[in-house]
């Protein structure tokens, strides 16, 4: 059960990252590139990885209960950092008045993210510019479309923070087997289902 | 303020904020199932183009509504940690249900309903509505069993000093979901209805070309108001005997807590009232040609939302001192946190939402103005394009 939830938790915060970190090294590059060419190529991707960070949240809620609120409260800034970040991106996006606001939004999520690597690592503060650099690659990479080096950055924006997170003892922090074995019923066939949707729309959107 | 004060202030101003954005969302997907099935059938084109109007609408508010419902979710973590270390076992099933089968299906099937406009086959487009308004409403009900449960706490056993799952289905039975439950779906479907009519009679006031549109628009508001009313109220005194026996103690929770719950039956008695009398002046358009019905219309558009708001503070006000009623109080789940950060995700928070709230404004305003296209576009690329 453990290794399974590990498993659920990690593919899920893994989609968030791989999908997110082109949208926000897209906000971060738009002081540099075609601000109108660099959104529009953004537009079938947006809100596709929120949902991903949403489930990954629920996750581990049920599944890691005596986590979830250590984890979170005792990053609370950081998290207050992230989501303001988040709020202020997507209704940027979404508005498009002022580019600058994209690009502030991008810059807080990114930077909180790395704020929380580092928390959870026990590194200095430095560490947290780590993340802003990374989805600025990967955003670069997407919008120049060198699809080759796509999965490369990909993987370099997602791997962090589940791999910080994996030097966590989850031992007697996760929820009772009835509870994780009546979850597992659902969550094993809804990510499948939700990546073959959202392949669907990407391939549809780019005909 | 102590931090639980501040906590508490910003859970109700997160969950406010957030409630309004699921009212219209899940009243507008109704009305657009109703409007996407007539065209689909029909071929009109007259209904092609309402389900393309008020379904930029939609996306529109759902898009900005997603946001909210993020710091919603990471709130509990946040500022309750309490309440996860103490009845997560329990607690988050539904919770999590919601963000699986729910929230993360809803977004990506309208993902492709938008994306799919005009490239999909007709029926699976159909398909794809039908499958979204499905997991909204499945959002919904695991959302209102997760808090039923905190209003009766029920299917659990004690194990040392937390709260284990011990009968799912029970959680599902429950008297606070169920009756609760109904309510809540009448009254998004009311908010839809309102909304449309008022949204139709701003036309009507501007003397818009499009009458055959706003005629249809008006007379599917005022009907759907019309037969969700009666439904609401219903389920709403429904919920009377139900709380006389699980929380008799609720109208005592704060002096003044039956003034909400007061406002809330006359606005509910009002809309039922007065779209009934609407129903007759529908014949022959008397109530557009009329005209000053027109402007009651439009200042109806806040009420049922207010109502709403009123309605859950009457319904989590009256819960207190308890966070899981009768074993977990308050003060207990809130999290171990310096009263200052609290502070500043509160005020950080209730800026942004306040934001937000008035960016969904600006959009929803500038696409209602616009008005429906006369050369079909497209209504994706999300909200940007608009």
């Amino acid at each position: 059960m453990e290794t399974l939830w590990l498993t659920v938790l990690g593919v899920l915060t893994v989609g968030y990252f791989a999908l997110a970190g082109f949208d926000y090294g897209t906000g971060l590059l738009l002081p540099f590139r075609g601000r109108e060419v660099s959104l529009r190529r953004m537009n079938p991707f947006f809100l596709g990885n929120e949902v991903w960070l949403v489930a990954a949240i629920g996750v581990l809620f049920a599944a890691f209960p005596r986590l979830e609120g250590e984890l979170l409260s005792g990053a609370h800034s950081t998290f207050t950092l992230v989501l303001a970040g988040l709020v202020l991106f997507m209704a940027a996006v979404q508005l498009r008045l002022w580019w600058w606001l994209v690009f502030t939004g991008a810059l807080m999520v990114s930077v909180g993210w790395g704020l929380f690597l580092a928390h959870l690592l026990h590194a200095p503060w430095p560490v947290a510019f780590v993340m802003p650099v990374l989805f600025a690659v990967h955003g670069w990479v997407f919008q120049t479309r060198r699809w080759k080096l796509f999965p490369v950055t990909a993987l370099l924006c997602a791997l962090p923070i589940p791999l910080a997170f994996s030097s966590i003892d989850v031992t007697g922090l996760m929820a009772h087997d009835d509870t994780l074995g009546l979850l597992a019923w659902v969550a094993i066939p809804i990510i499948p289902l939700v990546v073959l949707v959202q392949w669907s729309i990407v391939a549809i959107s780019s005909r | 303020m102590s931090a639980v004060d501040l906590a508490r202030l910003q859970f109700a101003t997160t969950t406010s904020f957030h409630f309004l954005f699921v009212l219209l969302t899940l009243g507008l997907v109704t009305l657009l199932v109703v409007m996407q099935t007539r065209f689909t059938i029909t071929g009109a084109p007259v209904h092609e183009r309402m389900t393309r109007f008020w379904g930029r609408i939609y996306v529109i508010n759902y898009a900005l509504g997603i946001v909210t419902g993020i710091v919603m979710e990471f709130q509990f973590g946040l500022n309750w940690s309490g309440l996860a270390t103490y009845a997560g076992d329990v607690f988050g099933a539904p919770l999590a249900m919601e963000t699986l089968i729910a929230f993360f299906l809803e977004s990506t099937f309208l993902g492709l309903w938008i994306f799919g406009w005009g490239r999909l086959n007709r029926w699976l487009h159909l398909a794809l509505l039908y499958l979204t308004a499905l997991t909204a409403f499945a959002s919904a009900f695991w959302i209102m069993a997760a808090n039923g449960f905190l209003q009766h706490p029920v299917g659990y056993r004690v194990d040392g000093n937390v709260l284990r799952l011990d009968d799912f289905g029970a959680l599902l039975t429950n008297p606070t979901f169920t009756s609760a439950l109904t309510h809540v779906v009448f009254a998004a479907i009311t908010v839809g209805g309102v909304f449309m009519t008022g949204v139709s009679a701003y036309h009507f006031i501007k003397r818009t070309p499009e009458v055959d549109f706003f005629r249809r628009s008006l007379r599917m508001g005022v009907v759907t108001t019309a037969l969700a009313t009666p439904a609401l109220i219903g389920a709403g005194f429904a919920q009377f005997p139900v709380i006389a026996k699980f929380q008799p103690d609720k109208t005592e929770a704060a002096p003044w807590i039956g003034a909400p719950l007061g406002f809330m039956i006359l606005i509910g008695m009002g809309l039922t009232m007065v779209s009934w009398l609407t129903l007759p002046l529908l014949v022959k358009d008397a109530v557009i040609r009329m005209r000053f019905p027109l402007y009651l219309m439009v200042i109806g558009i806040p009420f049922p939302f207010v109502a709403a708001i009123f309605g859950w503070m009457f319904r989590e006000i009256g819960r207190q001192p308890w966070l899981v009623y009768g074993l977990l109080r308050t003060e207990d789940a809130v999290s171990h946190v310096d009263a200052s950060q609290i502070l500043l995700s509160l005020i950080v928070f209730t800026f942004l939402f306040l934001v937000l709230a008035c960016v969904d404004w600006v959009l929803i305003a500038r696409a209602v103005r616009r008005g429906p296209d006369v050369a079909p576009a497209p209504v994706s690329p999300m909200v940007v394009t608009l």
